[in-house]
């Protein structure tokens, strides 16, 4: 029987997609069997960031409405064997689907994979309502400004209420160098105010922007920070104790030394 | 499940009136809708019969038409001609470059690595079963266009 994770943040932008593609690809290149669900009905992404995108058939709603079976909709990804995506629909709208068709999917699905992780779409409205229907647990992003924290905490008190305790915790988009200015909330700060558990801190990188853009989670790519910190997640969720990574930028001469191959 | 686009190129650039003539009365009968606007994500036009778009169609938008589907600008988003099973539909546009490019019950996408720039009109039908993207050529006597 797997587990339904549930990615969420309430503020847009935080990086709910790009999270949820990452640890899905991690996962599954670990070598579970994982599917990807984008409850995003109506502005759909997921498909996109996953390179996915053409080759949508069927959808969630499709599933839900019962016009296909659950395994016509699931798409295989083309890097990653255990890998499924089930897609929202683009020309419908949250309300299409409810929350107890999301249970009973969350259900179905469980039962042959090892991970199935939700992406949120953002709001606490009924997409919301219908993303958490099915989940064991809950994933909150946030990144270091007081707006996305305050959804965060919202977020975390509707989980609450909706019996999904203990929510994890993912800082995204952190800069180092400006929480040392004291211009950025620091990950202490931030832990502070929301209290629950940290399972990663993910540096601000440009290769995020280079990897969606192309369809390939930055998780599979060796050398950048963000796709270590992704990683280190996805050991964690595996049961690993990963310390968190030192957000010390590397120095000219730790640069250097990775240039002439002496790590 | 990806289409060939070079091939039906050279095919047509070198024989000429080798592949089936197309019949340009096929193109447009009565049973037509005419969209003057550009399609953006999320919105769908389903029609049972021809389909006229005066724009673009965005990635993310869809047109599903039991007849066949000419876009007079840029088709990126998905596009589905003869939904009700027929096999002669076509579907044309400006600048072909569809997300998923479907006819009857074939359903086809742009190879993963390939980014053509096309910049001349192009026509998908099938032929010989598979779904084939040809330069589109009204002719040599007769340059008088679909709609005349």
């Amino acid at each position: 029987m797997g587990e339904v994770f549930v990615i969420t943040s309430g503020k847009g932008g935080v990086g709910k997609t790009t999270t949820t593609a990452n640890i899905g690809t991690g996962l599954a290149s670990a070598g579970k069997k994982v599917v990807l669900v984008d409850a995003d009905i109506g502005l759909r992404n997921l498909d996109v960031v996953l390179g996915l995108e053409n080759r949508i058939v069927f959808d969630i709603v499709d599933v839900t409405s019962g016009n296909c079976r659950l395994r016509q909709a699931l798409i295989k990804d083309k890097r990653l064997e255990g890998l499924h995506l089930l897609p929202a629909a683009q020309t419908k709208d949250k309300t299409a689907v409810s929350p107890d068709q999301m249970r009973t999917l969350c259900t179905e699905l469980k039962k042959e994979f090892d991970y199935v992780v939700i992406d949120c779409p953002a709001g606490i409205e009924q997409g919301f309502r219908n993303a958490i229907a099915g989940a064991d647990k809950a994933i909150v992003v946030t990144t270091p400004e007081v707006s996305a924290v305050r959804d965060a905490d919202r977020i975390i008190g509707l989980l609450e209420a909706a019996e999904l305790r203990d929510p994890k915790l993912i800082i995204n988009r952190i800069r180092p160098k400006m929480v040392r200015q004291g211009d950025m909330m620091s990950i202490e700060d931030i832990i502070d105010i929301l209290a629950v558990d940290l399972i990663g801190v993910i540096p601000e990188d440009e290769m995020i922007v280079i990897t969606t853009n192309r369809g390939e989670p930055v998780v599979l790519d060796q050398h950048s920070r963000s796709g270590q910190a992704y990683r280190n997640i996805n050991r964690r969720i595996l049961g690993e104790e990963v310390p968190m990574m030192s957000m010390e930028e590397d120095g000219f001469f730790k640069k250097l030394r990775k240039i002439i191959g002496l790590n | 499940m990806a289409y060939s686009r070079g091939n039906s190129h050279s095919d047509i650039l070198s024989g000429f009136g080798q592949g089936l003539p197309l019949d340009q009365e096929d193109l447009v009968d009565e049973n037509t809708i005419l969209v003057q606007r550009t399609l953006r994500s999320g919105q769908s036009i389903r029609y049972n019969g021809n389909v006229v778009v005066l724009g673009d169609v965005n990635p993310g938008a869809e047109i599903s038409a039991a007849g066949n589907v000419i876009v007079m600008g840029a088709l990126r988003g998905v596009v589905h001609a003869g939904a009700g099973g027929d096999e002669k539909a076509v579907v044309l546009a400006f600048k072909l470059q569809p997300t998923q490019l479907r006819i009857s019950n074939h359903i086809t996408r742009p190879p993963d690595n390939e980014t053509p720039d096309a910049d001349h009109p192009e026509m998908a039908r099938i032929r010989d079963g598979v779904v084939t993207i040809e330069v589109f050529q009204t002719g040599l006597n007769d340059r008088a266009g679909v709609g005349k």
